[in-house]
Parts: structure tokens; sequence; C-alpha cells
């Protein structure tokens, strides 16, 4: 299983799951990380946090907040 | 200002940064925080705005993606809507990013009060290529919509007007804004249940699905009035569907994906947002971001000291003959009036002129880079060093500031979303050596390690890298435990500067700080007045030397003498003023009634080649390495010390880290002491 931090950038892929806890998700998902939502990955180098495009809005996500991410299938 | 009754109260309510402080500042004439960054509002704000002979009462809540009071903003805005029942709200939307920002307008449908969607940005999304059909958006949101740009005060008339009609209708309806059979047909089932049971002031809509979502205050409420079968098949419905909150989250998408698809139309984008693109990408790139940073960082406090220099230069030059026509004024007076004014007053109002005036210089400069958006890169940039010391990117722009000024740094912690991340950034930032203390440290060091002065810089730098790590970690282990949090935040689209907002920006600040630290500042001040007043001008005689004299016992464990001490403490005045302390205690100095009379002079009231020969005469190198250090690392100075109060309101807080500096400050001292003896 994929998590979003895997994306490549400029790759496209849709959220499949959540690991993270309650309030994680509470805050992600209101920012529009919902199930079957697409995201974008903008910019991701090393070892740091990533820029991810979401529901017209650009998301900065610590690399372990990513991690959290759950994403299916690539949609390039 | 208080809300006056009998008039309409207006809540504005919206995601962070779409502009709702700006509509409350243009409609109520006040200077709320207004800036290119989410989450300056942290706390509601009323006021009142008066028109044809009406008024209506005007409440700007924080900014807030959703009401799922997670965090102390979303609490405050979700009561006030919850519990005062303002008799309209006007939801804020960013038409640059509408699909977003149109969620909490999803969540206020659920209530039983008229809404209004406020379409702001109107500008930016048409630099965007976004072709906005406002009316048939109206259509299908169900209320009624507002075309606005805000900063340019568009769309204000219309927005009141709209307001007007809405505030006839008195209650507004309730309505599901979902898309998802499955999760409504669950929904409709836990709606019926609780329909007959709960009294019709809350809305059971509401009430229903905040139960799918788990929200522990609507669960409240439901187990208050809903029992027996009732409430075990309702408990059944909503422990079935797993994660609600994600399934209502995604049904609210799906239906405003619906409801804009056809209202929005995407035109192809133009050159200027392609160069932005690109500077963007540099200025996240982990790298030449870095080197951008410190550039724009260098230019913000370059652009500081161009606007603070003449001021302080004008402020330095008015002292001297100022002080004199005090003296003529007052000739008669007894002593100590003359010198209560003449050398305490008035040097007191000069450093915080001076003080202030680089403050304002900071504000300003950091205004821009708010207002353009460029701080929130700066916290993704650097995001990664702060994990290392157990912070996430937000606490960056604080610590960063407090390089200029220590004040501005701990102000600058209130854009940090987590409690504790914010009071260990904030027990953090008053470490960071700030520019006054470097004028001090590099004279002094000077005189006694000359060439060695390279060195003494690494070895404070590298002691204020390990006491950072070392407070961050204690802090957190034991003081403000709590969840670690990472980054998440919006990277907001960059504007054009608005000179209209980054000077209220300045306003605002410097009004804070003149009102709450301003105040602290002169009375401590004057305090260094009084323990140091004496009228042969011997500061031997003064109490402040007493003081000294009777604490040389602890002082001498780090080497001090009780000159050096009281140079130490008279530097919680103000840094800047030690080195006329020293003068002063040196000999060196005028034969002057008070300490404060030398902020008049700053350094340049005394040889600096007499001072040279005196400390190096009577100090020894390693008693001079001890203070460096034991200065280094003291207390802030009182204006910090009076910002963490107005930042914390907590007295306990401020005494708590003001002794845990002057301990900090004790033990550096002291290890440094003994190093120097092996040393020298
Ligand atoms: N281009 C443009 N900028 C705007 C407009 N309205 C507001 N702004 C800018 O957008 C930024 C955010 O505005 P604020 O009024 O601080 O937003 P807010 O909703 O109060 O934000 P929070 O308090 O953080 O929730 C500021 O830089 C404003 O100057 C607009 O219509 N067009
Ligand atoms: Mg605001």
């Amino acid at each position: 299983m994929n998590t979003l931090d895997s994306l490549n950038n400029g790759e496209q892929a849709i959220i499949h799951k959540f690991s993270g806890g309650k309030s994680f998700i509470n805050r992600v998902a209101a920012m529009g990380f919902t199930l079957e939502a697409e995201v974008t990955m903008i910019s991701k180098r090393g070892r740091g946090p990533v820029i991810v495009y979401i529901r017209d809005s650009e998301v900065a996500l610590g690399r372990s907040e990513a991690e959290k991410i759950i994403i299916k299938e690539n949609l390039k | 200002m208080n809300p006056e009754i009998n008039i309409p109260t207006i809540a504005l309510a919206g995601q962070p940064n779409t502009g709702k402080s700006t509509v409350f500042n243009s409609l109520t004439g006040s200077k709320q925080h207004v800036g290119n960054w989410p989450g300056k509002t942290v706390e509601k704000k009323t006021g009142t705005y008066r028109y044809n002979g009406s008024a209506l009462n005007i409440v700007d809540l924080p900014g807030t993606y959703s009401l799922t009071s997670a965090s102390l903003e979303e609490k405050i805005a979700r009561d006030f809507l919850l519990n005062e029942r303002p008799d309209a709200v006007v939801v804020m939307a960013d038409a640059s990013q509408l699909e977003r920002t149109l969620y909490l307008f999803t969540e206020i449908r659920l209530l039983k009060v008229p809404v209004v969607l406020a379409l702001n940005m109107m500008d930016v999304a048409r630099e965007q290529g976004k072709n906005i059909d406002v009316s048939a958006l109206q259509e299908n949101l169900g209320v009624p919509v507002v075309p606005m740009t805000a900063s340019r005060a568009k769309g204000l008339d219309d927005l009141i007007s709209v307001i007007n009609n809405s505030l006839k209708k008195k209650n507004g309806s309730p309505a599901l804004c979902m898309e998802d059979n499955k999760l409504l047909n669950k929904y409709s089932e836990i709606y019926s249940l609780l329909d007959d049971e709960i009294p019709n002031e809350y809305s059971k809509e509401w009430i229903a699905v905040k139960l799918i979502e788990k929200d522990e205050e609507a669960n409240l409420v439901f187990n208050r009035y809903v029992s027996g079968k009732k409430l075990e098949t309702a408990e059944k419905l909503v422990t079935e569907i797993k994660d609600g909150i994600l399934h209502v989250a995604g049904a609210r998408y799906n239906w405003i994906r619906k409801a804009i698809l056809n209202s929005i139309k995407l035109l192809p984008s133009d050159e200027k947002k392609i160069r932005r693109k690109n500077f963007d990408r540099a200025a996240t790139h982990p790298i030449w971001g870095k080197f951008i940073a410190v550039g724009i960082i260098l230019l913000t406090f370059i652009t500081a000291m161009i606007i603070a220099i003449p001021v302080m230069s004008v402020a330095q030059l008015l002292m001297g003959p100022g002080s004199g026509a005090l003296r003529d004024i007052f000739s008669g007076a007894p002593l100590w009036v003359i010198s209560f004014f003449a050398d305490g007053l008035l040097p007191v109002t000069g450093v915080a002129v001076m003080m202030f005036s680089f403050i304002l210089g900071v504000y300003f400069a950091f205004g821009i880079l708010e207002d353009i958006g460029y701080l929130a890169r700066l916290a993704y940039v650097f995001d990664r060093p702060m994990n290392r010391i157990g912070l996430h990117g937000k606490s960056f722009m604080p610590l960063l500031m407090s390089f200029g000024c220590n004040i501005a740094g701990v102000t600058g912690t209130r854009v940090i979303d987590s409690w504790q991340q914010r009071m260990v950034t904030l027990v953090m930032v008053s470490i960071i050596p700030c520019m006054a203390l470097w004028a001090v440290v590099s004279f002094v060091g000077v005189i006694f390690f000359g060439a060695a002065m390279p060195l003494l810089i690494i070895a404070l730098l590298a002691v204020v890298a390990v006491h950072l790590t070392f407070t961050s970690a204690l802090f957190r282990k034991f003081i403000v435990k709590g969840e670690k949090t990472g980054l998440i935040m919006e990277l907001p689209p960059y504007h054009k500067p608005n000179w209209k907002t980054i000077w209220s920006y300045v306003w605002v600040h410097s009004k804070d700080f003149l009102k709450r630290a301003g105040t602290l500042i002169a009375l401590i001040s004057l305090a260094v007045w009084a323990l140091s007043y004496q009228h042969d001008g011997n500061i031997e005689n003064s109490i402040l030397a007493a003081i000294g004299k009777f604490f040389d016992p602890v002082s001498g464990l780090i080497g001090l003498d009780w000159k050096l001490f009281i140079a130490l403490i008279a530097a919680i005045a103000a840094k800047e003023a030690s080195l006329s302390v020293l003068a002063v205690l040196y000999g060196i100095g005028d034969g002057a009634s008070s300490i404060t009379s030398l902020f008049v002079s700053g350094t340049g009231g005394f040889e600096n080649a007499a001072l040279t020969g005196a400390i190096a005469q009577s100090v020894s190198p390693a008693s001079a390495l001890a203070f460096i250090f034991a200065f280094f690392f003291s207390i802030p100075c009182i204006g910090t010390v009076a910002t963490i109060y107005s930042e914390t309101r907590s007295f306990k807080w401020t005494a708590g880290c003001s002794a845990y500096y002057l301990l900090a400050s004790f033990i550096a001292g002291g290890i440094a002491y003994r190093i120097g003896l092996m040393i020298f």
C-alpha cells in the first residue's frame, strides 16, 4: 500500500484511507483530504515536507503527515 | 467596543485567509490584523457598522477550516455560532480557491440562521483565469451570493443590502449540503429517531450530522433528550458508520463539486501566473529556497535598520540638549527632581522611542513579506530543520524574527496552531541573541580576546544551539506535554502588496507594543533610576550598588564582581545600556546622578579607550568570559518579558520563563568561568 509521499512530482492519485488518529483526520478532511479525493504532488525533495495540490489549493504537509495518507492507483 | 443590544448581530465566518478581517475593518473602522497567512485572527472581535441612521453589530470570527472544535479557534467560532445565535451569518469564501473554502459553508448551513455567501477575492480569481457565473452559483448554493474584492472595498454596499434582506427572514432553515445516497439514508434514520425528542431550539439537522461525525458535544445533547430504545438504535447506527467524519466530509465535497461545476469556467492562465509559479518553485526548493530565504531575511533587517536609524539618531541628538533644557527648567528644584526628569524620565522615554522605531521597522518589513504570502513559504522551507528540534515549520518565523528583536519573535508565535508548540517556541524565542546583545558582546569580547573573537562567537552560537535543543526537549517532555503535531498548512497564493493592509499591520502591532510593553518598560526603567539614584554622583553610594555587594557571594561563584553583576541586572532594562553602566561603574563615565542618565549619551558618553583600559585592568579574562556568557543567556530585556506576559496572559509563565533564563545565565556564566580559569 502506497502512502502519499511515494508520489513523484507531477503525479496524481486518489486517496484510499488514512492511518492517522481522529484529530489528524478531522484537520485534513476539512482541508479537502477525503476518501476518493484527487491529489497531485507538486513538490517533493529529499526527506523534507511536501506540497500537494488538492481541491483548488496548495497544502504543505510535513513528511510524517504525508505518510499517514494512503493512496491508490496512480493516475499519472 | 461593547456590542449594542437591540441591533442585529452579523457574524463573519469563513476559512482562514478568506478576507473576513478585511471586511470587518472596512465596515467597523477597526484595525484587526490582516495578512496573507492563514490563521491570524485568533479571538473574536466585535464592532459596529453605522449607516443611514441604522446599525449592525459585526463579529469577526477566527478563520476555521471546519467547526469540529479541534482547536481553540474552532471552538471560539463554533461556540459563537451555536450559543450566541447571530441574526445572520456571512460566510466568506475565496473565489480563487472556491471548492475548499465552501466547505465551511456546507457546515454552517446546518444551523438555523440566515446565511449570505460573500464571494471574495474576485480579482485573484480573474487573474487565475477563473470566470465565475454568480447567478448560477447562487442558484446552486441556495443562498444569496455577493461577489467582492474586499481589499479594494468592492462589494461592501451590496453585502450590506443583501444582509438586510436576509435579516427580514428571521430564521434560516437548515439545509443538508451533502451528496452521498448511502450516507443520507443513514442520516434520515438517525434524524427520525431524534425528531420528536430534541427541542426545537436546536437544529436537528446539525445534531444528526454531528452525531455521525462522532462529535462529543452533539452526543451530549443527544443523550440528554433521547433515551431508551431510540437511543440504542441511534447509537448502533452511528457506530456502524466507521470514520463518520470522512464520509460526511466526502459527501460535502461531492455536493460542492456539483454546485460549482457549471458556474466556473477556466480560461488559459496568463504569463504573470507562470512567472509566479517559477518563483515559487525556487522559493520552496530545499536548497535554493534557503538561499532566497536568507537573502530576503537580510533585506528585511536592512529595511528595518533603514527605518530605525534616522529615528534613533534624532532621538540620540535630542536627548543631550533635552536633558540640558530640563536641567534649566528645574534649576531651582531639589536635586532628585532634576535627576528624575533629566536623568530618569527623558532617557527612559528616549530609549523606548529608539526601541520602538526598530520594532516599527521590523513590523513594516514583515508586514510586506506576510502580505505577499511569502511567510508561509518560509515555514515550509524550514520545516525539516525545525523537526530536528521537535518543532515544525511554523516555529521558524518567530525564532528568526528574534535575531532582530525578541519582542517581535514572542508576538510572532501567534501563528503556531498547537498550544504546546506555541509555548515551547515562546520559551525558545528569548534564547536567541538579539542585535543589542551582539553589540555589547563584541565590545567586551574584543578587549579580552581580540583576534580570538570569531572563536568566541562560534562558542556562543554553539551554546545557543545546545540551549535551544535542550530547552525544547525539556519543555516538551515535562512542562507542556502534548501530542507531537506536524506541519499541515495551506500555502496561500501570492498577492500583490497592498499598502493599506501593510500600514494597518504596522499600526496595530505598534499600538499593542506601546500600550502593553511600553508601560512596563517605563516602569522598570524608572525603578532602575530610583535604585541607582545618588546625589553625589558616586555610584557606589546607590541602593543598586548595595544590592550588588549584598549578592557578591553569589556572583562570586561565577567569577563576577559586584560591578559586573550590576551591569548584568541593569541590562534587563535595555541591553544596549550595559556598556554605559560599565563605564560608570569603572569610574569612566561622568558623575551622573543615576544609571539611566547614561541612556542619554549611549555609548558615546565616554571614551571607549578609557573603558577598555579600565576593564582590562580590573577584570580577569576568566571573569570577562563569564560575564559575556551570563549576559548573553540572561533574562531578555524588559520589553520582551512584558510581551511574554501580554501574549500568555499568565503571570506564572512569565515568572517561570524569567526564572528559567536566570538559571541558564547563571549556569552558562559558571561553566564559562571554570573553563576560563583553565585556559587563562
Ligand atoms: N487580492 C485580494 N486580496 C484580498 C482580498 N481580500 C482580502 N485580501 C487579502 O487577503 C489576505 C487575508 O485577509 P484577512 O482579512 O486577513 O483574512 P481573514 O479571513 O481575516 O484571515 P484569518 O484571520 O487568518 O482567518 C490579506 O493579505 C488581505 O489583504 C481581495 O478581495 N483581493
Ligand atoms: Mg482575520
